[in-house]
């Protein structure tokens, strides 16, 4: 007791510190304040540390690796999102090493029960751009107070206004840019939040699913009359009474999103959606890999009873994708990947795989245009031709379907009772038979068309203990020439099927899932196949062999080269299905999946659903501003094809937010807030966009929330400053390589560099939570202030929701926490408060964080912040030979649900198994931009040295590589009569001029270096990511009338996505696929022209 | 089935490391270990030693060499980080006129920054190109603040050196000393823990139950530059000079 007692006082003393590191901070808007001489340096020195005259004295220990002068968070110089600590040195960040309990860094971690001081010698690996990271933080180019725009949008002259007055002009409105002749009335937050009635939104989005349902066309109709009627009160409050499934005006906020984690994604939507009641909440992954993760969606559809819907649907399904199990598998393909790079790889996967190479445990091979890191160290390099990765698969599966290499054991299963009895953590629906309709596979067979009744069901749901009704209709398979029904979820009835199956049942034309694999692997010989990827066939036939000699232990491991085509979906099908011909899913050294704590504590018995945790939930309707959704259902529809795509399977389709809103389809945005987003740099013809955020009369109010004046923030009409990675909150997450279930927790390390302001009454930093509260405060929005959580429950800063979800992961997943972390022992309570002994009040308050997770769980979350999150032991991630967090589940090889889905463009359904697809434009016409002499294909890449805007600041990383350059093999070089170093200019069908406007006056010519190699497939030119920045502090800007002057060193090189080829038929998009919502890195033909 | 795994290198190194440091500085050999099958030319080292070592622009003490060869589609790509090689023969000791630079017992050539008068002798006489100087510029210096990170004070030699005009180390010659101020605390040197290939080990040479004598005794390892016969600490696997 009285040792807690010396805690408690210890603490109290941390608080009442001055913290003279603050004054090094105080400083007009930029980090920087304005431009100062090498001479003035002696001043700013002394303010970080006070000379004294023992500096030369030899140390006693290395005060980096001190227990109190660490802290454990997690990068996010690229999204891998590995463990590191942070080393202060008076308050400073002074350097980044690996966190040695996360997975992340070694291979395997160190157990997660390791007292702290014992893990302060351990530094594990990280990559360059995690060691670089002070400079991200610590960017002289950084702001710190609100700017709002003295020009038009773009033309980078800014001025400093009070948090104060930025939040109540974009919650009020008004003539808010008189003062520069802009004589336009700008609606604010409390205009467009319309509809306030929670009550009534959840009734409005009822009779808004009846009408969207509803498939005849009149019915359809009068059904939007009845709900006139019905809500007559509150037609005002809708974008259209006539068209009510656009939903309420507050659909025409739209909040759009970089590099998002959770915590902050739930912060956001709790305050767009269930709090403002906007559909509008859309993050990037389509630019990253949509396909791939839509593509696993697709495939972990289950056939289930749906709670909501209450009825047998396919439900249950995940956002999500698989990567093999790297420290295990015997032979990798990695097609499209390049683990050394990029790829969520580097450090997690790469020591795992140098470790096996040289030990002789993994053979790996590398199909990609481009000789990459991860190519050097391969067996066999397979330079592709780009887009047709899908051919390449479709090969193999017919070398291994002719050959019978496949697993017949686990594809005949059908159900899960037969997996259970094989030991078969998943199972696959190859044997299931599928109806033949117009020639064209489409549903499913079912009991009730060969004479089975449907099965009654019941729900008794746990709660309320009341019963529903509902209807099971049995799926068929066929064995020994008779049909056998069965319920795939079936613990206890095993049902096998035959893998080829064509025939007629009771008259309708049959044919089994496999037998429709099959017959799409054999449209085309091997050689056929081979010819379309550009490859020899005797590589796709030995890499079939090799595939099937290692049991599970094999796996294809795909990324971005295969989702980012126009045809993407559908490459990433065929190589996962390619993975199911051999059943490694959930097997160790196979493929697998992520696995997390629950940070939302949606698991029973944990401390705080704060998905429950809300006064009076708004019921967002209506459809989104990307179409997520179906075009026929809707009361836009008007015959084929629509205005614009609609993605009735994929989401967060970033390239067409800022289109649709210049098209205002399906209808006008009147305020756009983008959070750590740069689409114009990062998208394919992300310069489209530019020509939409310029414009005024098609987005009146945009606000960005940035750490610097970026490529896209730029064009914001306020700018809030944001906290960096090292100052903030996160749950990061997991990839699916990592085997063991974690939550990797980002957390403030150093104090905030930006302006202190006062929101509920309560200090904290400018940031993104900050200007949310304000407007949640300003508007009186519910779910946030007081009582925010519930009666009694605060929600006024930030940490009232994170400290609950770090206790949440703390409690673990068990009833009465017998999941849950031990609690911090007295030693490391101490460690925890000594360590924060630099963070004022404003972001470490220990009163307020033990209030906001409770006292019952503080100790344990302190557990948990010591170690920069949870993480699973990495023996623990296994049982035998297989993983131990399982998927589990069936696996979809025919996907009746994308067989009855219709493209929105031509009306047909889109396939339901893997298929092969050439290049196409949203209407499904090839693109022939070769005829007019755009010969060479260009892709992108990551050096391991860059990410995209964010790592400009990072001098370190530019010294390795001061420029990028454009990689062409030395055939296509000595046809241009080019050499290394020639400057050429880029251009494209779409952009022949090779100029990227930045409508501001300036123009940039699409001018690159190339560098010649033999490492590039012929015919294929590439430029890696990451260069060319226009903004970001590379270009000069004006501020309070000041200029600063921007640094050249960080806009070097070059960026060809704006030579990237837009759709021909949607114009200010770029070309996309439109069942993943992937957009298209990897297929425009470009033209390179010597500049002399 | 058992699952268990063999404790990743750097722990193995951590405890080889400690048990070194039992044993008086002149019974300690250190030396240095870079399996090329492994190295994924990732930089990270060289990125991670500016940052352990507050190391100025144009001052590197490891860098990372990229060589591709061959010819299409046969094509090898070769990645060589190379640094101080520590040697036992030292022409940089020797072309030194104030003895600033020396061999120390345990093998690690070290600079004294308080006696290095920059003639940069020593630069010239390294026949690696491992010596820098640092000419006292800052990577932030034209921007609108010099940043903390260049500011606070490096840890060389076990000593806070402030970046301060007038101050050691500007002025001085530079180059890797294998962290020793790491060393001796117990901590591996930077480049050897941020090592995400598992490629760069590192130890007490004549430990004959430390991981890098077993893995330099079960291998063919070369030196750099090895006609030289100048004694280097720091050895290859699947060295190939002629590519260099």
């Amino acid at each position: 007791m009285k040792e807690e007692k010396n805690i408690e006082k210890f603490c109290k003393k941390i608080i009442e510190l001055k913290l003279t590191r603050r004054d090094f901070l105080k400083s007009s808007v930029f980090l920087g304040g304005s431009a100062i001489l090498l001479s003035e340096l002696e001043k700013l020195y002394a303010l970080v540390e006070k000379v004294s005259k023992d500096k030369l004295t030899t140390i006693q220990q290395y005060e980096l690796s001190k227990a109190e002068n660490i802290l454990h968070t997690v990068c996010l110089q690229c999204n891998t999102g590995c463990g590191i600590k942070v080393k202060l040195f008076n308050g400073i960040a002074a350097k980044i090493d690996g966190n040695p309990y996360s997975p992340w860094t070694m291979t395997p971690h160190i157990n997660y029960q390791t007292p702290l001081v014992e893990s302060t010698t351990i530094d594990a690996a990280i990559c360059p751009k995690g060691q670089a990271g002070v400079q991200t933080v610590y960017d002289p180019y950084r702001i710190v107070k609100v700017l709002k725009r003295t020009g038009p949008r773009g033309s980078n002259k800014w001025k400093t206004i009070s948090f104060e007055q930025a939040i109540n002009e974009i919650v009020n409105g008004g003539k808010l840019f008189a003062d520069i002749g802009e004589d336009r009335y700008i609606e604010g937050f409390k205009d467009i939040w319309a509809l306030r009635d929670a009550k009534i939104s959840k009734d409005m989005a009822k009779a808004v699913k009846e009408i969207l349902d509803e498939k005849d066309k009149e019915k359809k109709k009068s059904l939007v009359e009845e709900f006139k009627i019905k809500f007559k009160e509150y037609l005002h409050t809708l974008i259209d009474p006539d068209h009510p499934d656009l939903g309420p005006k507050n659909n025409q906020f739209v909040f759009m999103w970089g590099r998002m984690k959770a915590g902050r994604s739930d912060f956001v939507n709790r305050f767009v959606k269930d709090s403002f009641g906007s559909v509008n909440a859309h993050g990037h992954t389509t630019v990253c890999q949509g396909s791939l993760y839509f593509a696993g969606k697709v495939m972990s559809y289950q056939w289930d009873y749906d709670e909501k819907d209450a009825k047998m649907k396919w439900t249950k399904e995940k956002k999500f994708y698989w990567q093999c199990d790297t420290a295990n598998s015997e032979f990798i393909i990695f097609v499209g990947a390049s683990p050394f790079e990029a790829n969520y790889g580097p450090p997690l996967r790469v020591g795992k795989i140098t470790e096996n190479l040289v030990n002789k445990k993994l053979k790996f091979v590398v199909i990609d245009p481009r000789f990459s890191k991860t190519a050097a160290k391969a067996e066999k390099w397979i330079p592709i031709k780009p887009g047709t990765e899908a051919a390449f698969a479709l090969g193999m599966i017919r070398w291994i379907i002719e050959n019978k290499k496949y697993d017949s054991k686990y594809l005949t299963n059908a159900n899960k009772a037969a997996a259970k009895e094989d030991k078969e953590p998943t199972w696959c629906n190859a044997t299931w038979l599928v109806k033949i309709e117009d020639g064209k596979p489409g549903r499913f067979l079912r009991g009730s068309d060969i004479g089975v009744p449907k099965e009654k069901r019941i729900f008794k749901d746990k709660k309320t203990a009341e019963e529903k009704h509902y209807d099971f209709d049995a799926f068929v398979v066929l064995k020994n020439y008779k049909t056998i029904t069965f319920d795939p979820n079936d613990e206890n009835n095993p049902v096998e099927g035959d893998l080829f199956v064509n025939t007629e049942v009771n008259g309708i034309k049959v044919k089994s899932a496999f037998q429709i694999l099959w017959e799409e692997a054999s449209k085309n010989t091997i050689e056929k196949w081979a010819k379309i990827c550009g490859v020899k066939a005797d590589d796709i036939i030995e890499l079939a062999k090799e595939f099937t000699s290692h049991g599970k232990k094999a796996a294809a491991d795909i990324h971005r080269g295969v989702s980012q085509h126009t045809n993407g979906f559908y490459n990433v099908y065929a190589w996962l299905t390619l993975n199911l011909l051999i059943g490694n899913y959930d097997w160790k050294g196979g493929m697998v999946q992520l696995s997390t704590f629950n940070h939302l504590g949606e698991k029973e018995g944990q401390p705080y659903n704060l998905k429950k945790l809300h006064p009076d939930k708004m019921t967002p309707f209506g459809i989104d501003i990307i179409r997520h959704g179906e075009y026929e259902k809707s009361t836009l529809f008007k015959g084929y094809p629509a205005k614009r795509p609609w993605y009735p399977i994929a989401s967060d389709v970033y390239q067409e937010i800022i289109p649709s809103i210049g098209d205002a389809y399906p209808y006008p945005v009147k305020i756009l807030m983008m959070y750590m987003a740069a689409p114009t740099y990062s998208l394919p013809a992300g310069n489209t966009n530019i020509d939409v955020l310029v414009d005024t009369k098609k987005i009146p109010l945009v606000i960005a929330c940035d750490i610097t004046i970026g490529t896209s923030s730029m064009y914001a009409d306020y700018i809030f400053p944001d906290l960096s990675y090292l100052e903030r909150w996160e749950f990061h997450g997991s990839h699916p390589s990592v085997t063991q279930k974690v939550q990797p927790i980002r957390q403030p390390t150093i104090a905030p560099l930006v302006e202190t302001v006062k929101v509920f009454g309560e200090e904290m930093p400018i940031c993104l939570e900050s200007v949310l509260l304000a407007i949640a405060e300003k508007l009186g929005l519910k779910g946030f202030g007081k009582d925010g959580f519930a009666a009694g429950m605060d929600f006024k800063r930030p940490e009232d929701f994170y400290l609950k979800m770090v206790a949440n992961v703390a409690y673990g997943e068990k009833p009465e926490g017998k999941d849950s972390v031990p609690d911090a022992d007295l030693k490391e309570m101490k460690i925890f408060y000594e360590a924060r002994r630099h963070l004022p009040k404003s972001v470490f308050d220990p009163v307020k964080w033990e209030k906001a997770c409770g006292s019952e769980y503080w100790k344990k979350v302190v557990y948990v912040l010591n170690r920069g999150g949870r993480f699973q032991n990495y023996e623990d991630a296994y049982e035998a030979e297989q993983a131990k967090n399982k998927y589990g589940k069936l696996i979809n090889l025919y996907s009746e649900k994308l067989a009855k889905t219709k493209n929105s463009m031509t009306g047909e359904t889109f396939s339901g198994v893997a298929t092969f697809i050439p290049i196409t434009d949203c209407l499904g016409r090839p693109i022939e931009d070769e005829k007019e002499g755009y010969n060479l294909n260009l892709i992108t890449y990551r050096e391991i040295s860059q990410c995209k805007t964010r790592t400009a600041p990072n001098y370190w990383l530019l010294s390795l590589l001061p420029e990028n350059f454009i990689l062409i093999n030395s055939q296509d070089a000595k046809n241009l009569g080019l050499k290394d170093g020639s400057i050429v200019k880029v251009t494209s069908a779409s952009n022949p001029d090779g100029i990227l406007d930045l409508k501001n006056g300036r123009k940039i010519y699409i001018i690159g270096k190339v560098k010649v190699t033999e490492g590039i497939r012929p015919g294929v030119v590439a430029f890696s990511l990451g260069y060319g920045n226009w903004a970001t502090g590379s270009s000069d800007y004006i501020v309070d009338g000041k200029l600063i002057k921007g640094d050249s060193r960080r806009g070097k090189g070059v960026h060809c996505n704006p030579v990237m080829r837009t759709d021909p038929y949607l114009k200010n998009t770029c070309l996309v696929d439109l069942v993943g919502g992937s957009v298209s890195f990897y297929d425009t033909k470009v033209k390179l022209t010597p500049i002399s | 089935m058992s699952t268990k795994i063999k404790e990743d290198i750097l722990i193995r190194m951590q405890n080889d490391l400690k048990r070194a440091l039992t044993k008086p500085v002149e019974k300690r050999k250190w030396a240095m270990l870079i399996d090329l099958r492994k190295c994924v030319g990732c930089h990270a080292c060289t990125i991670a030693c500016k940052a352990e070592n507050v190391l100025p622009p144009g001052v590197v003490y490891r860098r990372v060499l990229e060589i591709e060869s061959g010819k299409y589609p046969d094509v090898e790509r070769h990645f060589v980080p190379v640094l101080c090689n520590h040697c036992d023969k030292t022409p940089c000791v020797d072309a030194c006129p104030v003895k600033a630079t020396k061999k120390r017992v345990d093998g690690i050539v070290d600079i004294d920054y308080n006696h290095c008068i920059g003639c940069r002798a020593c630069l010239n006489a390294c026949p690696y190109g491992a010596r820098t100087s640092d000419f006292g510029k800052f990577y932030t210096q034209d921007t609108p603040k010099i940043q903390p990170y260049e500011l606070r004070p490096a840890f060389e030699y076990q000593k806070k050196w402030y970046r301060k005009k007038g101050n050691s180390p500007i002025g001085n010659a530079r180059k890797c000393h294998f962290c020793l101020h790491r060393i001796e605390s117990g901590l591996l040197p930077e480049c050897v823990v941020t090592c995400i290939g598992k490629a760069t080990y590192f130890g007490d040479i004549e430990d004959k139950s430390s991981l890098i004598f077993e893995i330099i005794n079960s291998n063919n390892v070369k030196v750099l530059k090895e006609k030289l016969k100048l004694k280097p600490r720091v050895y290859y696997i699947g060295l190939k000079e002629e590519l260099l």
